[in-house]
């Protein structure tokens, strides 16, 4: 399939502090790209980058074959963009929103006219068209954030935590509808700290943590790659990873910060895991503050690779996908 | 209660506080005006003031010594400095009519040649033709100003007019006492002129048989028949260039808000590039300007008889006008951080910059380095070319310095505003 964005070694850095560092990455027409990573990540940076918004320290961003340091103009055309924030004049009605928006990306006359009718009637506001977004509520007014985007049929459509702040029925409103556009051939990079989102709706994610990419592909097989899930041991008192011996028998080990360990579950070891481990710590004579086992998931992937979870802030995620309750003791 | 209040105002403070800035803006402003008013004030009442005495031209051309004296009793006077000779040399009519043309003086005295002459005859002799002063004024001078000065040159003559004729009145009077001229009558004449002086001071000259001098005032270079500028013709511009400057807190505030709203971030991820968007954006301000203009002069015209003079002209200096306006705008908006900041910055500079710039007092009366500090105002030019079009009755040419230095005024704000402005 046609690359419609490739990244190559895009980096940037504020004075001393290096917020992205050498990014690569490519994304395929008709494709839902997940940018994840928790809160400093350096989404927005990079998101800013790929927008133009952000002069990038080094690298090179393509879109659609031209480059966009030396085409910004033509580059920007093929963008859709989808702000966090509501980012539209409150005071102007919706319609008078798009008209404004739909002109700064070249549509006029018919066209423009047309445009409208079709995307206010994609995201459901075509009976409120003529009135104030001010008086908007909050559904309404994501729904004209990504209208606006939506507007001008971008190549790629770029959503930065579009789903912040919206109730359970409007992120799903907004997962069917990007869904249904995909469907027609949208490709879209779809960033987020919750790693459920980007599971449910992407078809490659990008994990970033601290400015670097640490693992891009599929969510299966980034899932697949966990095993069974992960087992998260917290220990009460730092430990060497020559003591943890023992529990390597239940799978890879991983020791972070010399207190925290990862087990990566495979099939043969993930049944009673539990009294697995009490065997094996005591063998081991370590002492466990508490467990946590997370099913095989975008989360438990990103767990296991950084050692924190990235969706720790977020309250409105299922419980049944939360890291587990610590047993304290 | 008293918890809810305290944590509230702790808290208001706490962003207070963080705005230093704008807090900063509420202390200088009220210091700024104080300064400002009052120093561009103290020149207003009476004429001049102390420190900057109105200066006044005097062209003497009196073959006898009562202009001489009239001119020595107003170079007495606190308030006014009258200037009788420029480089060693009397200075002329031609030279004060020029000086005031260039803007270099705004009044000048002219006493003709047969001033002691004809104050000295009699009211009733029709041979001899009546004294006259001429108050050569710039048309733009303040109306009010001008006649308190009227009135204070007008007093200083009559008195000299009196002493003038003093002897000759008490001669007449003293008449019918007989013996005429003898000594006795003499010695008792000088030992009764003190008294006599405070008598006549208070008293009506008509009354006393004197010629009244007539204090014709000249405005040069005015419109239609050297006619006197109206005190709409006046007030107007400076009204229009205050009200002009207003555009740079409705501008700068809505930048911030656009900045605020993330509205800039989002347009700028579309394929225009930001010239463009300032652009676009300073537009409408630009035509709100020029509209805001031309509804005040047609409101002068058609409520005041206001006359506009030069069409081109005051188009001229209206487009130089406004982009000044947008660029200081633009300026504000580039350097106040938040909607604290711009609207503090802007209601100080639309205040102290009109006032510094003559809208409120004319810059002719400000002490010394104030007049210095208005050339850096734009208000100061603008004004002044409002009123080479308005009131001295000039054209597209004579404004072109003022227009200039507007536009470069206007570019200097964009460039720092450019250079300083961020969209996030």
């Amino acid at each position: 399939m046609q690359d419609i964005l490739t990244v190559v070694n895009l980096s940037k850095r504020y004075g001393s502090r290096q917020a992205v560092a050498a990014l690569n990455f490519h994304i395929c027409q008709g494709e839902i790209f997940g940018l994840l990573g928790p809160n400093g990540a350096g989404k927005t940076t990079t998101i800013g980058m790929l927008t133009g918004l952000v002069d990038p320290s080094g690298g090179q961003v393509m879109i659609d074959g031209l480059d966009l340091r030396q085409n910004p103009l033509k580059a920007k055309a093929k963008i859709g963009f989808v702000p966090q924030d509501f980012a539209f004049y409150p005071t102007l009605s919706a319609r008078d929103n798009l008209i404004f928006f739909g002109r700064i990306y070249g549509l006029h006359g018919r066209l423009l006219r047309q445009r409208i009718v079709d995307t206010l009637d994609m995201v459901e506001l075509t009976d409120r068209a003529g009135h104030a977004v001010s008086t908007f509520s909050h559904g309404m007014k994501r729904r004209l954030n990504i209208a606006i985007g939506l507007l001008h049929h971008p190549r790629i459509l770029i959503l930065d935590e579009p789903t912040v702040g919206v109730d359970a029925h409007m992120r799903q409103t907004i997962f069917e509808n990007l869904k249904a556009l995909n469907k027609r051939g949208l490709t879209a990079i779809y960033t987020t700290h919750l790693m459920q989102e980007a599971q449910h709706l992407c078809h490659r994610v990008a994990i970033l943590d601290k400015g670097n990419i640490i693992a891009t592909d599929t969510p299966s097989a980034l899932m697949a790659a966990s095993g069974k899930g992960i087992i998260r041991i917290r220990l009460s008192k730092p430990a060497l990873r020559e003591q943890m011996a023992p529990l390597a028998e239940l799978g890879s080990l991983t020791l972070f910060d010399s207190t925290v360990l990862h087990i990566q579950l495979t099939a043969d070891t993930a049944d009673n895991i539990f009294e697995k481990v009490a065997v094996l710590a005591e063998k081991a004579d370590i002492s466990i503050k508490g467990i946590d086992i997370l099913e095989p998931s975008l989360e438990s992937v990103f767990l296991h690779l950084t050692g924190r979870s990235a969706m720790i802030d977020d309250a409105s995620f299922p419980d049944n996908q939360k890291p587990g309750v610590e047993d304290d003791p | 209660m008293i918890q809810h209040i305290f944590a509230v105002t702790v808290k208001e403070l706490q962003v207070l506080w963080h705005d230093r800035e704008a807090l900063a803006l509420l202390f200088i402003m009220p210091v700024f005006f104080i300064l400002v008013m009052s120093l561009s004030l103290e020149g207003v009442y009476g004429g001049g003031s102390r420190e900057q005495p109105l200066e006044i031209l005097a062209v003497n051309e009196d073959q006898g010594q009562a202009a001489g004296k009239v001119i020595l009793d107003l170079g007495k006077m606190e308030r006014l400095t009258v200037v009788e000779f420029l480089d060693s040399a009397p200075v002329t009519l031609r030279k004060a009519q020029d000086l005031i043309r260039t803007k270099k003086y705004r009044l000048a005295l002219h006493f003709g040649d047969h001033f002691s002459e004809r104050i000295q005859s009699e009211s009733h002799d029709n041979t001899i033709e009546a004294p006259v002063i001429s108050l050569m004024v710039d048309p733009a001078m303040n109306l009010q100003l001008v006649s308190s000065l009227r009135g204070t040159i007008q007093g200083v003559v009559e008195r000299h007019l009196i002493m003038a004729r003093l002897p000759h009145i008490v001669h007449q009077g003293l008449s019918g006492l007989g013996e005429q001229g003898s000594p006795e009558m003499a010695q008792m004449l000088n030992a009764l002129t003190p008294q006599l002086e405070d008598i006549f001071l208070n008293a009506d000259i008509g009354s006393l048989g004197s010629r009244r001098v007539s204090l014709q005032v000249v405005p040069l270079r005015s419109l239609v028949n050297n006619r006197q500028p109206t005190s709409t013709e006046q007030n107007v511009p400076g009204y229009t260039i205050f009200g002009v400057f207003f555009i740079v807190l409705t501008l700068a505030s809505s930048f911030i808000q656009e900045k605020n709203d993330g509205t800039f971030q989002r347009i700028l991820t579309a394929p225009l590039s930001k010239a463009a968007l300032i652009l676009g954006k300073l537009l409408p301000y630009y035509l709100v300007n020029l509209v805001q203009i031309a509804l005040m002069f047609a409101v002068g015209v058609a409520f005041f008889d206001l006359r506009l003079g030069n069409i081109g002209a005051l188009f001229l200096i209206s487009l130089a006008l406004s982009a000044s306006a947008n660029g200081m705008g633009l300026l504000v908006a580039a350097i106040g951080k938040t909607e604290a900041q711009v609207n503090g910055l802007a209601v100080l500079l639309a205040i102290t910059l009109s006032a510094l710039g003559g809208m409120m007092v004319p810059v002719f009366l400000m002490p010394g380095f104030m007049k210095t500090m208005s050339l850096f105002t734009p208000h100061a030019w603008a004004l002044s070319g409002y009123h080479d079009v308005m009131i001295r009755g000039l054209g597209v040419s004579a404004v072109l310095e003022e227009a200039g230095v507007l536009l470069g005024f206007s570019v200097l704000f964009f460039l720092i505003a450019l250079w300083r402005f961020r969209f996030e």
